[in-house]
């Protein structure tokens, strides 16, 4: 592959699938700085690993195993990088506030309850709320569909207890 | 808080957040342009030169120590040549660590199923500690190398008695030390102050991972024997 048509293939796949990086970022990082160092990571794992894109996988179950490769093993580096690599519109913030208050609570609640699960489980909740389907999963996640179904099933439980106690 | 409604609430809000997303083109193109280690690529270095230093080690004491045992067996003190043989025996382990690192670091794909990354990672990571447990049980014999042969017979009770009690202790913290420093016994006081430092801190991130791999792992068992059951 010339080098040209990569870099166009490598902007292409940015482009279209950004909400992935973005969105693992915020389930791994809460601190901005420290999501702009993993998207900024990721985008690299996925440059380096473009040539072995094998497509008898879908697009989005590599970019999800390499996103979320690298955010597990993300530990901090913490250098700090003043270039942002996927924000969101200036203006997101007043769409947000125009919404509902009460879906706006129940979702920094999800968050926040996100926060507090393991990475593994993180992974698995992220995947399911995406919709992802439970051989997507086991495609991504490295387990068996039976075994993703016991998992999902368990992790559904703790947040609906998590949002019974918040109350 | 019901599976539809939580989904709803994601979906949502998902929608307005990726449709509100900006990508920097510019930062993007650049990346492409970096001159950058992959994930572990920036490790190899750092173990091949301590594969190359204990190999040489190993080589140059190891042979000083062959030809002594053959041709001044007697001439020499037995315990720097006992001493000297242990150490190089320990090196040699630790060089065995340090390939089983370097081919785990030749086996990890990022974009492969996260389970078996992750446990190649966190294995990788944790053999850190085998290279520790190692260098801990060499303590003993920096207490006896330089003991000449003669000093059983002429070396005086209260000095055989002091050394006697160091080495004992030295043997005693480095066996100990040898078979507690492991993944279980990560939350006790003792291991939490020898692992303090931050350079410790992806190796215990990286325990906690390989239990909830293992929780995984565990929940694949399970399941499979129900299976079997049915």
């Amino acid at each position: 592959m010339q080098q040209e048509e990569q870099q166009k293939i490598f902007q292409n796949i940015l482009e279209q699938h950004k909400g992935i990086l973005f969105k693992v970022a915020r389930t791994y990082c809460r601190d901005e700085e420290d999501r702009q160092d993993l998207i900024q990571e990721i985008m690299i794992q996925i440059w380096q690993s473009l040539h072995k894109y094998n497509d008898k996988f879908q697009i989005t179950t590599w970019l999800y195993r390499i996103s979320l490769n690298v955010a597990i093993s993300h530990y901090r580096k913490r250098k700090v990088r003043k270039d942002k690599f996927i924000t969101l519109k200036e203006n997101f913030t007043q769409i947000s506030a125009a919404d509902s208050s009460e879906k706006e609570q129940l979702l920094l609640q999800l968050e926040r309850f996100i926060s507090e699960l393991k990475e593994m489980d993180k992974a698995l909740v992220l995947l399911y709320l995406e919709n992802k389907n439970y051989n997507e999963i086991s495609e991504i996640l490295g387990i068996t569909v039976s075994n993703v179904s016991t998992k999902v099933g368990r992790i559904k439980e703790k947040l609906k207890r998590r949002f019974t106690q918040n109350k | 808080m019901e599976e539809v409604t939580l989904k709803e609430l994601w979906k949502s809000y998902n929608q307005k957040v990726e449709e509100n997303l900006v990508l920097n083109q510019k930062n993007a193109s650049d990346i492409s342009k970096m001159k950058v280690n992959s994930l572990l690529s920036s490790m190899k270095p750092m173990k091949v030169f301590a594969l190359i230093v204990g190999a040489i080690w190993v080589i140059a004491i190891g042979s000083m120590i062959i030809n002594l045992f053959v041709y001044a067996y007697h001439k020499v003190s037995l315990f720097f040549l006992y001493s000297a043989a242990i150490q190089v025996l320990l090196t040699l382990l630790a060089i065995g660590v340090y390939i089983y690192q370097l081919t785990l670091i030749h086996n990890v794909d990022i974009d492969e199923p996260i389970l078996s990354t992750q446990e190649k990672l966190a294995r990788l990571k944790t053999s850190t500690l085998w290279v520790t447990r190692l260098l801990f049980l060499q303590l003993p014999v920096w207490t006896t190398f330089y003991l000449p042969r003669s000093v059983f017979v002429n070396g005086n009770t209260m000095f055989l008695l002091f050394q006697g009690i160091i080495t004992l202790t030295f043997s005693l913290v480095a066996i100990w030390l040898f078979l507690n420093i492991k993944y279980e016994n990560r939350n006790k006081k003792w291991f939490r102050l020898i692992f303090n430092s931050k350079e410790w801190l992806p190796i215990l991130k990286s325990m906690e991972l390989l239990e909830q791999i293992d929780d995984y792992k565990e929940n694949k068992k399970i399941i499979s024997r129900e299976h079997r059951r049915e």
